[in-house]
């Protein structure tokens, strides 16, 4: 695996085809371990994780969770300490407090991906039943599932995008003109421009 | 046939599979719903193929485990619902096999 971090981000996948071989829980704690490196609005640290490695416990957590296609040996569960961050004066919905989710699982995938483990996140599932499943705390939201585990040898298709994207037409340089007067898109609004009108028309045909 | 194609284990795996998927649901975009529902046909699938009738288990190692675990409407709508229609096709003419539907014609009274 490469040490270059983008290589590392240009190459992780998700991985849904995994193999029977556990992993290691000292690989487990590097990707913990990492994941408290991520960024923190406020180094509040907020987001708190549960990792399960027990084959009965990931065999129910996938009965609840109809996004989790693949079967992993072990997954973390990214929860929010929604009771921590009252006392700290966020709104339960902060925006913020899921931002911080999104940092820490990123982060653990690509740890993962450099350790050379397979993984990919769930968020489909039902939060009262993850919760009641690992016994968590009731002020604790669990918001995300990393799953993880050996890649397979192949691999189902990826999700397929409508349409990829390069990163220049996901991206803006600066301020935006004033409406009517750019260049690119006299006649096509910025939002169809990145598509969505092709996206929407699709789903409505 | 067969009277019990399904353990408990298997019985209760899919139940919680189908709540939980109706919740889920609620917070996800509409197209997921066909997805979620193809899921649950490809674990019923896989569950039973062992117990099923020989005729039963072609359709199960045949239409229902080639649909894609991952496609949406998305990218394909046409093609989306005409690969559906066609594993509707093969479901129904199984069904009408199976349950003997060919010795029966609209002339009978």
């Amino acid at each position: 695996m490469s040490d270059d971090p983008l290589a590392l981000i240009r190459t992780r996948r998700v991985i849904r085809a995994l193999t029977d071989e556990p992993v290691e829980r000292a690989q487990l704690e590097r990707i913990l371990e990492a994941a408290s490196h991520a960024p923190s609005a406020g180094n509040r640290r907020l987001q708190r994780f549960v990792a399960v490695e027990d084959a009965a416990t990931l065999r129910v957590l996938r009965m609840v969770a109809p996004g989790m296609l693949q079967r992993p040996t072990a997954a973390i569960v990214i929860f929010v300490d929604v009771g921590a961050a009252v006392e700290y004066g966020f709104a339960p919905g902060s925006r913020g407090l899921y931002i911080d989710v999104g940092t820490a699982a990123q982060t653990m995938l690509l740890a993962a991906h450099a350790l050379g483990l397979g993984s990919g996140p769930v968020t489909s599932f039902s939060r009262a039943a993850v919760g009641a499943v690992l016994n968590a705390p009731p002020d604790w939201s669990p918001e995300m599932v990393i799953c993880l585990g050996h890649p397979a040898p192949t691999q189902p298709p990826a999700m397929v995008p409508v349409r990829r994207r390069s990163w220049r037409e996901l991206a803006h340089w600066g301020r935006f003109a004033p409406s009517g007067t750019r260049q690119t898109d006299a006649a096509v609004p910025y939002r169809d421009q990145l598509g969505y009108s092709s996206l929407r028309q699709a789903r409505d045909s | 046939m067969r009277s019990m194609v399904l353990t408990e284990d298997e019985a209760i795996e899919l139940l919680a599979y189908l709540v939980t998927a109706a919740r889920t649901q609620l917070d996800e975009a509409a197209e997921y719903g066909p997805l979620r529902l193809l899921t649950a046909a490809q674990r019923l699938a896989a569950f039973i193929g062992p117990r099923v009738s020989p005729a039963t288990r072609v359709l199960l190692d045949g239409p229902i485990r080639r649909v894609p675990a991952t496609a949406t409407r998305s990218l394909d709508p046409d093609g989306y619902a005409a690969g559906l229609d066609a594993v509707c096709q093969a479901l129904a003419e199984h069904l009408v096999t199976h349950f003997g539907v060919e010795r029966s014609t609209g002339d009978e009274r």
